[in-house]
C-alpha cells in the first residue's frame, strides 16, 4: 500500500518560540534525550514524567515532577490545563497511544492543534481497535493481533484514529476461515 | 437573487440600518452568524458590488445590514445613503461565510471597533441561545457611543468602550484561559494592534479569527494584459481589477470581493502585483506569481495575467 | 419525475432486490472513458446529467422503501452507525431543512412540508410518517434531527466541520458503505479519512480537492462519482460486519458471477450548509448486477476495458483480486472493440 495519510508523522521535540510557557509530559521515567532538540534549562519549561512507584514523588520547585502512573499524570493534566492561561504549549514524548491520550486530554481542555506537539519515543507497539466488537487491545507488536475480547484475529491496518488513539483492526480471515498470512513482529 | 428594500433607519449621520426582504421567493436562504452578502448598487455608468455582514440572526424573512458612509466612497455606500429608498429592488448574492463562530471553542472573546461590530451582531443571538461563554468588547469614538449602545444587549459580558484607550488589551488577553478563541473585526489599525498583542503572549494562530473588508479603495490606474483572452484593459483609479475584467464582459472567478476568500486568485505572468488581500501567505505575496483581483492592484504600469 | 416505488425488497438474506428496465437506464454509470484513474472529477451539482439519476438534489428511486428498511435494521444491530459530535447541532438542523425542502420540492407526490413559523409538519407518504415538530427544538422529534431525516433518505451522509483550514468528519449516518467505518473515522480531517486510498495521495488529488471544497459556496453544490464492486446487492458492506459479508467473496464462480457481482456506484454530493457553515456530504449508492449492466451495450464494453486495464494498486484497494479475471472473462464476449462515445450516457433509450 502507498503513502498513508492517517498515520501521524512525528518530529523531534522542539520548543515553540511563540509559546509563553511550556509543559513537557512523558510516559517514560525520564525524557528520552535522543528525541529532543531543545534547551530544557529554560526557566519557563516544566517536565512531567511517570515514575511508576506507589509512593509517588512530591513536586519539586525545579519545575519537574513525577507521577505514580500514566493515569495519574493524565488526571493531573486535565486539572492543570483547565486553570492555565493562554500561551502555554504542551509537548508529549512517548509511545503512540500515550501521545494521543495526552492530545485528547488537551483537546478536551480546549487546546488546538498548534498548541500540542507530539514526539514518539520508546516502543513502536500499537493500540489496536477491534472494529467488530469495539474493544481496545494494547501493545500489539505484530501485523496480526488477536482481539482479547471477541477472539477475532485482526489484521492491523495502517489506518490511525486520533480520536480513539488506536489503529484499525479488521478480521484477517473473514473471506476464508484460517487463511492467515505469516505473523511478523513489525512494531517492536 | 432580487431583494426589496423594506426599511431604512438612520443610526447617525453616517450610519444606516437597512432591512431587505425577498422579492419573489417566500424566504431568503438562512444566513449564518458571521455571514455576508454582496449588494449590487447602481451608480453612474456602472454597478458597485459591496460586501456587507448580515446583522440579523438566522431568520429567513429578512436580511439586515448596517452601512457606514465611507468618506472617500467609490459609489456604493454613498448611493445607499443618498439614493436608496424603501421599495427599491436590488440584486444580492446568497450569504457566504468567511468568519464563522468556531464551534470547537469553549469560550469566545469578541473584540471590535467602529463598524466592525456588524458580524458580532449576528453572533450574539446564537451565542446567547447556546448559553456559550463569551465576552464582547466594542470600541468606538466617544461621540458614537450612543449610536452603538442601543445595538448591544445589556449584559455583564458585553462592554462598550468610548475610546480604544479605555480597553486594557494586554490585561484582558493575558487573563484568558487555554480554551478561548479570539475574534477581531474593525479598522485595519485596530486589528493589527490587537492581533500583535495576542501573538506576543503566545496566542496560537488557529485561535485568532479576523475579518476585514476594507481593501477595495482604488489607487493608481494601470494596464492589465490578459494572455489567454488576448485583451488589454485599463483599470481606472476608482475601479478594481476584478471590476475591470467584469466590465470587459469576462467572467473571472470571484466571491467575497474583500480579499478574504481566495476564489478570485489569478496567475501573474508579468509585472509586479500590489497585494491588498488577507488570503495569500507572506511567501506567496513575495513570489508575486498570483494576485487576488478583487482588492489587489499593480506596482508596475502594466500587469500580465494568465487569463 | 414519475417513479413507482417497490413495496418490499431485501438487500441481505435472499437479496430479492432487482433493477427494473427504467432503473438500469437511469443508472449513474461512472466511466466516461475506457481507462480509469483517480482525478478531482468534481462538477456543479445542477439538475440534469447523463441519466435521470442526476435530476434531483437528492435522488429517490424505486428502491426507496427497501433501502430505508435496511438502514433501520442496521441501526438496530449497531446504533453507532449514526453519530454526530455535540458541537454540530446547527449542522443537524441545516441537514434536516435541506433534505426536507429538497425532497418536498423534487417529489411533491411523495413528500409534503408545511411550515407555520417554526412549527413544521413533515409528511412522508411512502413510509407513512406524519410528524409535526418545532424547528430548532430537538426534543420535539423522535430522533435527533440529523438521524431523523437521514433515516428517511437513500444513501449515506456525513457532515464536515470547516475549521483550521480543513474539513473534519464530525458526524454521519453510514449504513451502506464500501468498507469504511464511521465509528473509526469520526473526527478525522480530510486527508486522514482518505488515508487508506492508494495512489491518489501521490497524485495530489486530495490536496486539490480539499482546496476546492474549502471554497465551496452556499447554494452551489457539487458532485462526483466513485465506484467499487460488491458481491451481492448488499448495502451494509461495513468493516464492522466484514465477518458476515467477507465469505460472500469466496462464493463467486464463473457460473454465478453474472448474478452475484454488482457494480456499486456512489453519486457523491457536497453542499455548503447555511447556519453551521459545515459541508453535507451525500454518498448515494447504486447497485447493479453485471447481468443487468450488460443490457446497456456501451456499459458492457466500457466496463470490460476499464477492468482489463486497471492500475494494480486500485485492484488491490477495491478488494478485487479474487475475482477480477472472472469478471473480465464474463464481459469480454460483449466487447467487439467498437469505438465508444465519450461520456457516461447509455446511448440507448430502451433495453
Amino acid at each position: 500500500m502507498g503513502l498513508n495519510k492517517s498515520r501521524p508523522i512525528y518530529e523531534k521535540l522542539r520548543i515553540d518560540p511563540q509559546g509563553r510557557a511550556h509543559l513537557i509530559v512523558t510516559d517514560l521515567e525520564a525524557l528520552p534525550q535522543d528525541t529532543i532538540e531543545a534547551n530544557l534549562a529554560l526557566s519557563n519549561i516544566e517536565i512531567w514524567v511517570v515514575a511508576r512507584i506507589a509512593r509517588g514523588i512530591a513536586a519539586s520547585p525545579s519545575g519537574s515532577r513525577a507521577f505514580r502512573s500514566v493515569a495519574d499524570l493524565l488526571s493531573h493534566l486535565s486539572f492543570h490545563l483547565a486553570r492555565e492561561p493562554v500561551g502555554l504549549r504542551l509537548y508529549a514524548a512517548g509511545t503512540e497511544a500515550f501521545l494521543w491520550d495526552v492530545a485528547n486530554t488537551a483537546r478536551a481542555a480546549g487546546l488546538g492543534k498548534d498548541e500540542i506537539f507530539l514526539t514518539q519515543a520508546g516502543s513502536l507497539r500499537r493500540r489496536v481497535y477491534c472494529t467488530h466488537c469495539k474493544s481496545m487491545n494494547e501493545d500489539a507488536v505484530a501485523n496480526i493481533a488477536t482481539c482479547r475480547a471477541c477472539g477475532a484475529r485482526l489484521f492491523v491496518r495502517d489506518h490511525f484514529s486520533r480520536r480513539l488513539a488506536a489503529f484499525m483492526g479488521v478480521m484477517v480471515d473473514a473471506e476464508v476461515p484460517n487463511e492467515i498470512p505469516e505473523i511478523e513482529v513489525i512494531y517492536p | 437573487m432580487k431583494a426589496r428594500i423594506q426599511n431604512i433607519r438612520s443610526l447617525s449621520a453616517t450610519i444606516k440600518h437597512i432591512t431587505l426582504a425577498p422579492d419573489a421567493e417566500d424566504s431568503f436562504p438562512a444566513g449564518a452568524a458571521g455571514a455576508f452578502i454582496l449588494l449590487e448598487i447602481p451608480g453612474p455608468g456602472r454597478v458597485w458590488k459591496n460586501a456587507y455582514s448580515l446583522v440579523s440572526g438566522a431568520g429567513r424573512r429578512q436580511y439586515e445590514i448596517i452601512v457606514r458612509r465611507v468618506a472617500q466612497s467609490r459609489g456604493g455606500s454613498a448611493w445607499l445613503h443618498d439614493h436608496a429608498e424603501p421599495g427599491q429592488l436590488l440584486e444580492i448574492s446568497g450569504p457566504a461565510n468567511l468568519f464563522p463562530i468556531a464551534r470547537a471553542a469553549q469560550k469566545h472573546l469578541l473584540l471590535s471597533a467602529g463598524i466592525g461590530i456588524t458580524p458580532f451582531l449576528s453572533y450574539l443571538p446564537v451565542l446567547q441561545r447556546q448559553n456559550a461563554a463569551f465576552e464582547l468588547h466594542h470600541c468606538c469614538k466617544l461621540d458614537e457611543q450612543e449610536v452603538f449602545r442601543p445595538l448591544l444587549p445589556k449584559a455583564p459580558n458585553i462592554t462598550l468602550h468610548g475610546s480604544r484607550n479605555s480597553l486594557d488589551l494586554m490585561t484582558l488577553l493575558s487573563a484568558q484561559k487555554l480554551n478561548t478563541h479570539l475574534y477581531v473585526c474593525g479598522p485595519e489599525a485596530f486589528m493589527d494592534v490587537t492581533i500583535a498583542a495576542a501573538k506576543r503572549i503566545g496566542w496560537p494562530d488557529a485561535k485568532i479569527h479576523e475579518e476585514s473588508f476594507g481593501g477595495a479603495t482604488g489607487g493608481a490606474s494601470f494596464i492589465v494584459k490578459l494572455a489567454r483572452s488576448a485583451m488589454e484593459l485599463h483599470v481606472a483609479e476608482d475601479q478594481t481589477l476584478l471590476e475591470a475584467l467584469e466590465d470587459a464582459g469576462l467572467a473571472p472567478p470571484r466571491m467575497c470581493r474583500g480579499g478574504a476568500c481566495g476564489v478570485c486568485e489569478l496567475p501573474v505572468l508579468g509585472g509586479l502585483p500590489d497585494h491588498h488581500d488577507h488570503y495569500l501567505s507572506a511567501a506567496a505575496r513575495a513570489a508575486g506569481k498570483s494576485i487576488m483581483t478583487c482588492v489587489s492592484r499593480a506596482k508596475t504600469p502594466e500587469l500580465v495575467l494568465d487569463f | 419525475m414519475n417513479i413507482t416505488l417497490k413495496p418490499t425488497e431485501t438487500f441481505r438474506g435472499d437479496f430479492s432486490t432487482r433493477n427494473s428496465d427504467a432503473a438500469i437506464l437511469r443508472f449513474p454509470f461512472p466511466f466516461p472513458e475506457d481507462v480509469y484513474m483517480y482525478a478531482v472529477n468534481i462538477e456543479p451539482h445542477v439538475p440534469g446529467g447523463p441519466t435521470e439519476a442526476f435530476t434531483a438534489a437528492f435522488d429517490i428511486d424505486e428502491h426507496y422503501i427497501g433501502e430505508c428498511h435496511d438502514r433501520a435494521l442496521t441501526l438496530i444491530d449497531d446504533p453507532a452507525r449514526c453519530q454526530v459530535l455535540p458541537h454540530m447541532m446547527e449542522a443537524e438542523w441545516d441537514t434536516l431543512e435541506l433534505l426536507m425542502e429538497s425532497l418536498a420540492k423534487d417529489y411533491p407526490t411523495l413528500f409534503t412540508l408545511t411550515k407555520d413559523g417554526d412549527i413544521w409538519r413533515w409528511q412522508n407518504h411512502p413510509l407513512g410518517i406524519d410528524q409535526t415538530f418545532s424547528f430548532g427544538q430537538p426534543e420535539t422529534l423522535p430522533y435527533p434531527p440529523f438521524e431523523y431525516i437521514t433515516r428517511q433518505v437513500q444513501g449515506d451522509f456525513t457532515i464536515q466541520d470547516h475549521r483550521d483550514n480543513n474539513l473534519y468528519m464530525d458526524g454521519g449516518m453510514v449504513t451502506s458503505q464500501a468498507d469504511w467505518s464511521l465509528n473509526f473515522d469520526l473526527g478525522m480531517s480530510f486527508h486522514e479519512w482518505h488515508g487508506p486510498v492508494p495512489v491518489a495521495h501521490e497524485l495530489g488529488v486530495f490536496d486539490r480537492a480539499l482546496a476546492y471544497l474549502l471554497r465551496l459556496q452556499y447554494g452551489k453544490p457539487v458532485r462526483r462519482l466513485n465506484w467499487t464492486l460488491t458481491v451481492n446487492p448488499r448495502l451494509d458492506t461495513s468493516p464492522e460486519n466484514y465477518p458476515l459479508w467477507g465469505p460472500d467473496k469466496a462464493t463467486i464462480t464463473p457460473e454465478n458471477i453474472r448474478e452475484k457481482m454488482c457494480l456499486r456506484v456512489e453519486l457523491q454530493t457536497l453542499t455548503r450548509l447555511p447556519r453551521s457553515n459545515a459541508i453535507l456530504f451525500g454518498i448515494r449508492g447504486y447497485l447493479i448486477r453485471l447481468e443487468e449492466l450488460v443490457r446497456v451495450k456501451k456499459y458492457a464494453k466500457r466496463m470490460h476495458r476499464v477492468l482489463r486495464d486497471l492500475h494494480p494498486e486500485i485492484v488491490e484497494y477495491k478488494g478485487m483480486p479474487r475475482y477480477r479475471q472472472m469478471i473480465i472473462d464474463y464481459l469480454a464476449p460483449f466487447d467487439d472493440g467498437e469505438i465508444l462515445s465519450s461520456g457516461t450516457q447509455p446511448d440507448q433509450t430502451s433495453l
